[in-house]
């Protein structure tokens, strides 16, 4: 349809100039001019048309199926596109709700209370089938055509499977774990798995926090000393005097490790041409600051920790649920 | 625990990427440098009367071949790689090569890889045998001309060419604006078959309307002054 449109165009350009030409010496006259003297112009011109028309069929039928071909690689790669986009968006919503059931857990290194256990499992499992469902997508040549389309949901799911991971174990997962986690066809960079960790970061200190501002920290040592009755957790932190204030040993452990992995990450070096710098620099400057929240949460809770009133709870309804479990 | 190993492994893979990047940046950048001296030759052909081309479009394939030889040298050590996960690093000084061969060919040039007789540029097949390179490769994982890539190269020639109509102009050439504004306004044509997304295609496409306008504007300033040769109408 454009095409015709531009001939038309075409044409009228083509006519005026031979119509001009002819009536070169009587141009102010044009309007006026008879209709005797304007018929064998517009004759010539016409069959300058069907010369121009003739002439420019060819390249331009020739232009147009080879755009043709174009057209149709393009539609499919836009809407194999589009589809590995959506899934990915469908695993990072997945992905976070994991990371939010897990935030609700205040154990670590011990197994799940069965209500998480069940979320995250089935979670997991409709993560996989739709990875599983990208296969065929993401083979040979398209495993890295579309590497940056799939990447924000493998993040995000590096970021719930490292969680989950590190809650059970109080472990790094490796990369050949989150490898072995997924299709062959998807494919884990380091630059996800390392962006996935930074985020890992994140949650551990929302985890610790949370932990430590809702008692945890002292639960854990009432519970060493048969006192479950969490109302008088305050009292039994400020009673004990002079001895050394010490974090309970698996908040503290938190600490340790996200200092650990603090120093590791700082200690990677990415030179300024490789293309995740970037994302490096930014995510490098969240995660110290979560390092130093946990940091400061839990000096608050060394030095402040007694003077929180009696049987204070921050309003974390269902971290106590599951305390008490 | 953190284990030490898991960050010790990673940076030990981005020093080999590193590495490979290394490796690849400092041939696209010889690639780069040809092609600036290849751009600068073929603009000699703003200000060269058409007839007197010739020693001009040998002067730049002569270039042009001295990159293909780059393009070669690339594609070795490409292959070795994911073609798409360093892809971006060639990508645009690829293009300007193909934009150059494609002004070339357009002029007069590189006759003999022209599919058709009668065409007046190189299809992506006829760039990719010139180069010695496969083109839009849908399976296999190997160094090759995307379409995007030769679709970006066609939008940046036409740019080229509608200055070049204006040029003509100067030099006193009235037919040749004619001439570009058909080619232009086919290729254009053949961008609008194409449903683009919102991607630098687009971008880059929706600008061609500009130099559609660009040599329309000649073309009518020519033939309203009755300076368009009588023959070129059909030409």
């Amino acid at each position: 349809m454009t095409s015709r449109r531009h001939r038309v165009q075409h044409s009228l350009i083509d006519t005026t100039p031979s119509i001009h030409r002819d009536m070169t010496g009587t141009k102010r006259s044009w309007e006026g001019d008879p209709l005797v003297d304007k018929t064998k112009p517009t004759n010539t011109a016409k069959n300058n048309n069907a010369d121009a028309n003739a002439a420019m069929d060819e390249p331009s039928s020739k232009v147009l199926s080879i755009f043709g071909t174009f057209r149709d690689e393009l539609d499919e790669h836009h809407d194999r596109r589009e589809r590995i986009i959506k899934t990915s968006r469908d695993i990072t919503a997945l992905s976070k709700k994991i990371i939010f059931s897990l935030q609700r857990t205040r154990t670590i290194k011990s197994s799940l209370p069965p209500t998480i256990a069940k979320e995250t499992t089935t979670r997991f499992d409709q993560i996989h089938s739709l990875f599983t469902s990208l296969a065929p997508d993401l083979t040979a040549v398209n495993t890295w055509r579309y590497q940056r389309n799939i990447s924000p949901g493998i993040q995000e799911f590096i970021e719930a499977l490292s969680f989950h991971h590190y809650i059970l174990t109080q472990e790094l997962i490796t990369k050949e774990e989150v490898q072995a986690k997924l299709p062959r066809e998807v494919l884990v960079t380091e630059e996800d798995y390392l962006m996935g960790l930074f985020d890992l970061t994140g949650e551990i200190m929302r985890f610790a926090v949370t932990g430590l501002s809702s008692g945890a920290a002292t639960s854990a040592k009432s519970q060493e000393k048969q006192e479950g009755n969490k109302g008088e957790v305050g009292e039994g932190d400020g009673g004990a005097e002079g001895e050394l204030r010490m974090l309970p040993e698996f908040q503290a452990g938190l600490v340790v490790d996200l200092r650990a992995m603090r120093a590791l990450f700082e200690m990677l070096s990415v030179p300024r041409r490789h293309h995740m710098l970037r994302d490096f620099g930014k995510k490098m400057d969240v995660m110290q600051s979560s390092v130093e929240k946990v940091e400061k949460a839990a000096y608050g809770i060394l030095v402040r920790g007694s003077e929180r009133p009696a049987g204070w709870m921050p309003d974390l309804s269902h971290a106590v649920d599951v305390e008490s479990y | 625990m953190i284990d030490h190993r898991i960050f010790e492994d990673l940076q030990t893979k981005i020093d080999e990427e590193t590495h490979v990047r290394d490796e690849l940046q400092e041939i696209v950048q010889t690639l780069a440098r040809r092609g600036r001296s290849t751009q600068a030759i073929i603009s000699r052909a703003h200000s060269t009367p058409s007839d007197q081309l010739k020693p001009v479009l040998d002067t730049a394939t002569k270039e042009i071949i001295a990159q293909k030889a780059e393009v070669t040298r690339l594609k070795a050590v490409a292959d070795q790689h994911p073609f798409y996960k360093y892809n971006g690093l060639w990508t645009r000084e690829l293009q300007n090569l193909v934009t150059a061969i494609e002004l070339c060919a357009w002029l007069g040039g590189f006759e003999e890889y022209k599919s058709a007789d009668s065409s007046e540029f190189l299809t992506i097949e006829d760039v990719g045998k010139f180069l010695d390179v496969p083109v839009n490769l849908k399976e296999e994982d190997a160094f090759h001309l995307t379409i995007e890539e030769y679709l970006l190269s066609l939008i940046a020639m036409a740019e080229e060419l509608s200055r070049l109509a204006v040029n003509s102009v100067t030099l006193g050439d009235y037919t040749r604006p004619v001439q570009i504004g058909r080619f232009i306004k086919d290729l254009f044509a053949g961008f609008q078959l194409l449903n683009l997304k919102n991607d630098v295609l687009r971008k880059r496409g929706d600008g061609m309307k500009y130099s559609v306008k660009k040599v329309e504007d000649v073309v009518y300033d020519l033939s309203l002054r009755n300076l368009i040769p009588k023959g070129s109408a059909a030409a």
